[in-house]
């Protein structure tokens, strides 16, 4: 990774939270919650609206890949996944347009005597809706090791 | 509507309702690349997973974080939930069976925040995912 790219920033891009997609995911997830379904059931919860479930919106539905990309990984089959973050300020409903701003946070190397150099990148992303409100901060750790990750 | 407690009724210690996901399928791990556009193809595709020396497919880790996102909503609801991490330990396979337990290790007054600490661990008892959330249940 290059340690250089700390501190950048990105164009902000817009979060469509679509009723259909948000069923979909939580389907996909294993949630039968009807909260995810029912208008009523969520309302019943004191929500808003039709929540996203908590995971969602770290997604590749519309995150644009030029944050990754600046971490300058040469192949992706050495990269693992190793964190992921989210911070909840506000719900998240069906019919919010949001906007999110990513920045990378830090990348860092460090000696693993199991796995070599490895380099640790983080990537925030702030989502706030289209009230200007601040819903959601995403914090997204990728981890490069030395050799493709396998049993 | 689902019931959930109140902060109060919670104290250190508590233990969430577990779940159990699985056995899993190649199908579950697809159905989740489409939700999420997450199409690498380590989680999906055989051949490709094979050419790099991986026995099949494997499980993307943001499924098992949405497992562990449901623990937590099931336990005390949507709006509750304030943060939630997710550390991946080890990957999971086609065939697996994941529990997620978890428990409340801190109860903080003033603000009205539980902390708690979850897991998914396989049929084998390794660890698949360690994760963290702090919670606002009702007063």
């Amino acid at each position: 990774m290059d340690t250089s790219a700390a501190g950048k920033t990105f164009p902000p891009y817009e979060f469509h939270v679509e009723r259909g997609k948000i069923r979909e995911f939580a389907a996909a997830v294993g949630d039968p919650n009807p909260v995810y379904r029912d208008p009523a059931a969520a309302a019943a919860e004191g929500l808003p609206g039709i929540p996203a479930p908590p995971t969602m919106l770290r997604t590749f539905l519309y995150e644009p890949q030029t944050s990754a990309e600046a971490l300058g990984v040469k192949d992706w089959s050495f990269i693992v996944h190793g964190e992921q973050e989210f911070e909840y300020f506000a719900p998240v409903v069906a019919g919010d347009v949001l906007t999110g701003t990513q920045r990378i946070l830090s990348v860092t190397e460090k000696e693993s005597r199991r796995a070599g150099k490895l380099s640790i990148g983080v990537i925030e992303t702030v989502f706030h809706n289209q009230r200007g409100e601040k819903v959601q901060v995403l914090r997204r750790t990728l981890i490069e090791t030395g050799q493709r990750i396998a049993d | 509507m689902a019931q959930h407690p109140s902060f109060p009724s919670v104290n250190v210690g508590d233990e969430a309702p577990s779940l159990v996901f699985g056995p899993l399928t190649r199908t579950d791990f697809v159905r989740y690349a489409g939700a999420s556009h997450d199409f690498n193809p380590n989680h999906h595709d055989e051949v490709y997973a094979k050419e790099r020396g991986n026995k099949t497919v494997f499980g993307v880790g943001m499924l098992a974080a949405g497992y562990g996102g449901r623990l937590m909503t099931d336990w005390f609801g949507v709006p509750a939930l304030r943060r939630l991490r997710i550390r991946f330990a080890s990957r999971f396979w086609p065939g697996d069976v994941l529990t997620a337990t978890g428990k409340v290790t801190a109860k903080n007054e003033a603000d009205g925040l539980l902390e708690c600490e979850f897991t998914l661990v396989n049929q084998d008892g390794e660890v698949i995912v360690r994760g963290d959330a702090t919670v606002a249940p009702g007063r």
